[in-house]
Formats: C-alpha cells, sequence, structure tokens
C-alpha cells in the first residue's frame, strides 16, 4: 500500500518555500537567537577571560541555553500567529477554498494539511537553532536531555498554538482579520492566566485572607510557565534570567497554596531532574497539566473548525 | 512528515453511495432532478421551489439576472450547500446525505477564479489529482492529457500566476475535469474573457459535450447560450420562470419570430412567422407560389434574449 503525503501539506510546503517570506524568517529568527548569544556572552563576566574556571563556564552554558530558549519561545509566539492565520482564511480571501470543498479531502485532511505545513515550517527553524544550542552544550551546565527537552517542549507548545490558531483562521473571512484574531488571542492566552492569579491574589490580600490565596493551576497554561517547569533541572543559585526567574515564581505560588496535585520543580535544587513524579513532590508535573490544558482548547477548537469546513453547509461562508 | 491519505477513491462507490435517494421521481436519463427545492437566508429566499430537470448529455444553460439565485443552485447541485426544504438528486445520489458520491461524478467551476498562484500549471492539476485520490502513477498522463485538452501544453511549466485570465479560466475548467466526472457544474466560465477566448471556450465545451459530458452553465452572454445550449431553465428572484429546449419555450409561450429574406434583386424584407411550420410555409410560398429568387433566408438572432426579456421583470432581491 503506497503511502502519500497529505495533499495540503504537499502544496503548502512547496508555496511557502517559494516565497522570499520564508527565508526571511529564517533569517529573522536565527538572527535573534545569534544576537542573544552574543549579548549573553558579552555580559557575562567569563567574557574575555583567559583561564579555565569550569563553573563560570558552566554558569555561562546554563545561561546561555535559558537565555535562548526564552527567546525562542517569544519568537514562536510571534511567529505562530503569523504563519498560521491565513491558513483557511486566506484559501477564503482568495476563493479557492470551494474548489478544495468539493474534493474528496474530507475536513480533517484539510485542517491536518494546515497545521502540519505550519509545524513542518516551525520545526524547520527549531532545527536551524541547533548550532546555537551546541555553543551553550559547549560550554558546559546542560546535558544534551536538557537540550532535548526544551526543544521538545517549544516544539510541543509550537504544535498546539499552531492547531489553534489553525483552526481559528476557520471562523474568518480576511485574512487581515484572522492574524488580528490570531495574535489577540494569542495574548489573551498567555496573559489570562497570570491576570487571573494576581487578580485574584489582589482581591485576597484586599480582603487580608492569606488563607485562600489563588490556585497555582492558573498559571500551568502559560507557555512561559511552561517552558519554565519542562526544562529546571541542574540550576545555579547566581544570576537572573526570566526562565529562572519564572520558575522561582511559580514555586513561590505553589508553596502558598493548598493544591498538591501538582507539582512544581523548584528553582533552586541542584539535584533536581526530570521527574514525573518527585518522592517529596507528589503531583502531575506542572508543565504536562499546561501542556494539557492547551490540549484541551487545542482539541476544541479543532472540532469547532472541521465543522466549518464540512461541507453541504447550511449557509455560505 | 508523511500523513496516510484519509480519501478514498480508488475503491468502487459502496451500494449504499450510490442508493437512488427514492423520494424523487428520477427520470434514467436525468443528471440532475430538483423538486420543490428551496433555500432560505433567514428572510431572503434565495431559491423558492424549483423544479428542475437537467437531461444526460445535455448543455444545459442557467439563465437570470444577478441574485436569481443561479449560484445557489449551483452550491447546492454541487454539494456544498444544504437546501432548506425540497429534493434534489444529482447523478442519482443525494447531495446533501451523499456529498462524496456526487463529487466523484461531478466537476465545479465556481463564478470566482481562486488559483494558487505560487504553483506551477502542471503541480496545480497534480494537487487536485491528488486531493481527489488519483495514484500518482498516474498523475504524468493525467496531466498531459488535461493540459493538451484545455490548450495549455506551452504553459506547463509556467507559474499560475503568470497565466491571463482566459488561460486561468481554462485551468479551472482542466481542474474541474481532473477526475473525469460525467456533470460539469460552470459557473459563469466566459466572464472577463476576451472574444478569442469565448470562442475557444465554446468550442471546448463542445468537444466536452460531444464526450459524453453533461454541462451545466450559467452565463450573462445570453447569444452565447442560444448558440451552445440544447436546454435552458430561466430564472428569478429564485423562481424558475420556463424551462426546456430555448425554441420550444418561445413557441410555448406564443412568441413570434423574424425572418429576414434577401432576394436576386437585392431587396431585404422581414416576415413574422409564429412557429417552424410556418417558417417553412413561408420560404415555399416565396420560392416556389411567388417564384421569387432566394438568396437568403435568416432567422433573426435574438430569440433567447427576446424569450428573456419577455419573460423576466427585473425583479431585484
Amino acid at each position: 500500500m503506497s503511502v502519500q503525503i497529505n495533499p495540503v501539506l504537499g502544496r503548502e510546503l512547496r508555496e511557502r518555500m517559494r516565497t522570499g517570506r520564508a527565508f526571511v524568517v529564517v533569517g529573522v529568527f536565527l538572527g535573534m537567537l545569534t544576537l542573544t548569544v552574543y549579548l549573553v556572552y558579552q555580559g557575562s563576566d567569563t567574557s574575555g577571560i583567559i583561564e579555565i574556571d569550569l563553573s563560570r563556564q558552566t554558569r555561562l552554558g546554563r545561561d546561555l541555553f535559558e537565555w535562548v530558549l526564552f527567546v525562542m519561545l517569544l519568537l514562536v509566539l510571534f511567529f505562530v500567529p503569523g504563519l498560521g492565520a491565513g491558513s483557511i482564511a486566506g484559501e477564503r480571501e482568495r476563493q479557492t477554498l470551494l474548489p478544495l470543498q468539493v474534493t474528496l479531502l474530507r475536513p480533517r485532511s484539510i485542517l491536518l494539511g494546515k497545521v502540519l505545513a505550519s509545524m513542518s515550517f516551525l520545526m524547520l527553524l527549531i532545527v536551524a537553532s541547533l548550532p546555537i544550542m551546541v555553543v551553550a552544550y559547549l560550554l558546559g551546565g546542560i546535558r544534551l536531555i536538557d537540550g532535548a527537552k526544551g526543544l521538545g517542549i517549544i516544539a510541543l507548545i509550537a504544535l498546539l498554538l499552531t492547531t489553534m490558531i489553525v483552526a481559528l483562521s476557520t471562523l474568518t473571512k480576511r485574512v487581515q482579520t484572522a492574524t488580528l484574531a490570531a495574535y489577540g488571542f494569542s495574548a489573551v492566552l498567555c496573559l489570562i492566566g497570570p491576570i487571573a492569579y494576581f487578580t485574584m491574589a489582589v482581591a485576597d490580600g484586599s480582603r487580608g485572607d492569606d488563607v485562600q490565596n489563588p490556585p497555582a493551576v492558573l498559571l500551568a497554561m502559560n507557555p512561559l510557565a511552561i517552558v519554565a517547569d519542562a526544562t529546571s533541572g541542574q540550576n545555579v543559585s547566581e544570576g537572573g534570567n526570566p526562565l529562572r526567574e519564572t520558575r522561582k515564581a511559580l514555586f513561590e505560588a505553589k508553596s502558598n497554596n493548598d493544591d498538591s496535585w501538582i507539582a512544581w520543580f523548584p528553582a533552586d535544587d541542584f539535584a533536581a531532574d526530570f521527574r514525573i513524579i518527585d518522592g517529596e513532590r507528589t503531583g502531575m508535573p506542572a508543565w504536562l497539566v499546561g501542556s494539557l490544558m492547551l490540549g484541551v482548547l487545542a482539541s476544541l477548537l479543532s472540532v469547532v473548525a472541521i465543522r466549518r469546513l464540512r461541507t453541504p453547509a447550511e449557509s455560505e461562508r | 512528515m508523511t500523513e496516510p491519505f484519509t480519501i478514498e477513491t480508488t475503491a468502487p462507490p459502496s451500494p449504499d453511495d450510490v442508493a437512488v435517494d427514492t423520494a424523487i421521481d428520477v427520470a434514467v436519463d436525468a443528471a440532475v432532478v430538483a423538486r420543490q427545492l428551496t433555500k432560505r437566508y433567514g428572510a431572503l429566499i434565495a431559491v423558492n421551489q424549483l423544479d428542475l430537470t437537467v437531461p444526460r448529455g445535455s448543455i444545459f444553460g442557467l439563465i437570470g439576472p444577478n441574485g436569481a439565485g443561479k449560484s445557489t443552485t449551483f452550491a447546492i447541485i454541487a454539494s456544498l450547500l444544504r437546501p432548506t426544504s425540497g429534493g434534489i438528486t444529482v447523478m442519482g445520489a443525494d447531495p446533501s446525505s451523499k456529498p462524496r458520491t456526487v463529487r466523484r461524478r461531478m466537476g465545479y467551476m465556481p463564478d470566482n477564479l481562486g488559483v494558487y498562484d505560487n504553483l506551477r500549471v502542471d503541480e496545480y492539476i497534480e494537487f487536485f489529482a491528488a486531493s481527489y485520490g488519483i495514484p500518482r502513477t498516474e498523475w504524468p498522463a493525467l496531466v498531459d492529457g488535461l493540459l493538451e485538452l484545455v490548450d495549455l501544453n506551452v504553459k506547463r511549466s509556467a507559474m499560475v500566476n503568470s497565466l491571463s485570465r482566459g488561460m486561468k479560466q481554462r485551468l479551472s475548467l482542466a481542474r474541474a475535469l481532473v477526475h473525469d466526472p460525467e456533470l460539469l457544474i460552470l459557473d459563469e466560465p466566459a466572464s472577463g474573457l476576451d472574444p478569442r477566448a469565448r470562442v475557444e471556450l465554446r468550442e471546448l465545451l463542445r468537444s466536452l459535450n460531444a464526450m459524453g459530458k453533461t454541462i451545466i452553465i450559467s452565463s450573462h452572454i445570453l447569444a452565447e447560450l442560444e448558440e451552445m445550449c440544447s436546454d435552458v431553465a430561466i430564472m428569478e428572484a429564485g423562481r424558475l420562470l420556463a424551462a426546456g429546449p430555448p425554441r420550444q419555450i418561445l413557441e410555448r409561450l406564443g412568441g413570434s419570430r423574424s425572418v429576414r429574406v434577401r432576394f436576386e434583386d437585392a431587396t431585404t424584407e422581414s416576415f413574422t412567422v409564429a412557429d417552424d411550420a410556418e417558417q417553412s410555409m413561408l420560404l415555399r410560398r416565396l420560392v416556389v407560389d411567388d417564384g421569387r429568387n432566394v438568396v437568403e433566408f435568416v432567422e433573426e438572432s435574438g430569440g433567447l434574449e427576446q424569450l428573456f426579456m419577455s419573460i423576466t421583470e427585473g425583479i431585484v432581491q
């Protein structure tokens, strides 16, 4: 039995790679990561030294790794809406959706092809960034498993967000509207948890009641929190970066309430490793909880999208 | 990244798929049968209790002013829209309940020219061949045959965005033919074409009809339809006003026609006749009884236009 590539995926990849935009995106992505490495290196006290100081070098390696992951996450959050928003809305705007809908392709195949096309391009970006990650590995402070975990969790977030954005794209007729909606959605997705958490914290504070602290799970769906939690491991106490600061905030949030079913890795645990369940901190890892929440949201939006693509429809869309 | 095809094409339709909708009395030689077909959008009735029979092997023209309900009727036939009430069968199957059965046997060309600009002409056809589940091994012969049919062989490797409007129309037609359908639905295929491209399209449609395909076509250029169509239906404000061979409709409506006769002495006279019999009698009277030398005996054009103007009221909804 011959297995053929999803037709929509094949066409999307071919069209995408023929435009100059693809190379601009790759260039910007790698350029930003390279700039990050340069700035972190320049800002470290290891810069310019000749003698080998393993502990400083290791710290620099870990710092580089976490900074690169953080910037990579920001770039993914920025590029995914741009790459995926026009998926279906663009077909509608170009008036190519109807000819596609009268073929034998099922709505789920169309949606899957679009998601995989966007995801393939994001995977290209992630794979292309490997040489930059290697710099951190060579300096020490991270292991191969740390790098794999970091890139893996970024790829997972990219996949879930891409699915949501492509699904959202079925709801609009214009690319411009879809793009605005996609960026708005991403912003809400990133901010809703922290805003809800801190709003509740302020409300609790105003009542002077410290027993009912807001649940830490509110923060779990935040992509930065997911990456911070999933990549925690051999840590260093000195120096700060966004992932480490996020980890500290999350652990503090966890220690201030009693939702024991969710486990945040501590920010200052040198020995902490990749463990689903820790002897002392039993519960589901927060990154897994957050990923599952995003997964459920992506699944719901996909169901809506498939219904929107299904024909015959009750009205012209 | 591959995904197994989720389309079923190589297998023949199951008996269930080809089950005839018994709710409609389907004429054996009818490609499309609609009974009391109605489509509402809120208060607007786009198609109003339409009774229509399209004979197999015919070129069937659907005529009507803008907003008459032609495109909505086409979308229902093409299994893109679900009717509000009434019944329809397309090649023996109900497009609402068996859309894939209908799509296997029907090719649809919408009124707008949606094409993928960043593909080559041959890649465009291959994409739709894949979307209809045609095995890859058959693509080269299929592309050759279709490009020859629509006379785009020399543009095989050209990018779609470099084609003229007429060429894009022909490419769209090739796309609709990719799975060798028995029924072709063409919504305003000649709009925006220059005279040469129109003539070429007309010839192409005649060739396709000679190959046994049933063609349903809409156009604003009535003279063109008159030349091409064996049957027409005239719609206005969602209602069917008349249907059948144009001449029969004219006769049924008691319309008269004008015959222009040029004699050897360079004089020209016009006569009004009611039907074919009267036209034949006129010719005999002039040549046999009166002994005049007839050089030219021409039925004045404008039959379909005259018919259209006489039975439509210019209602816009």
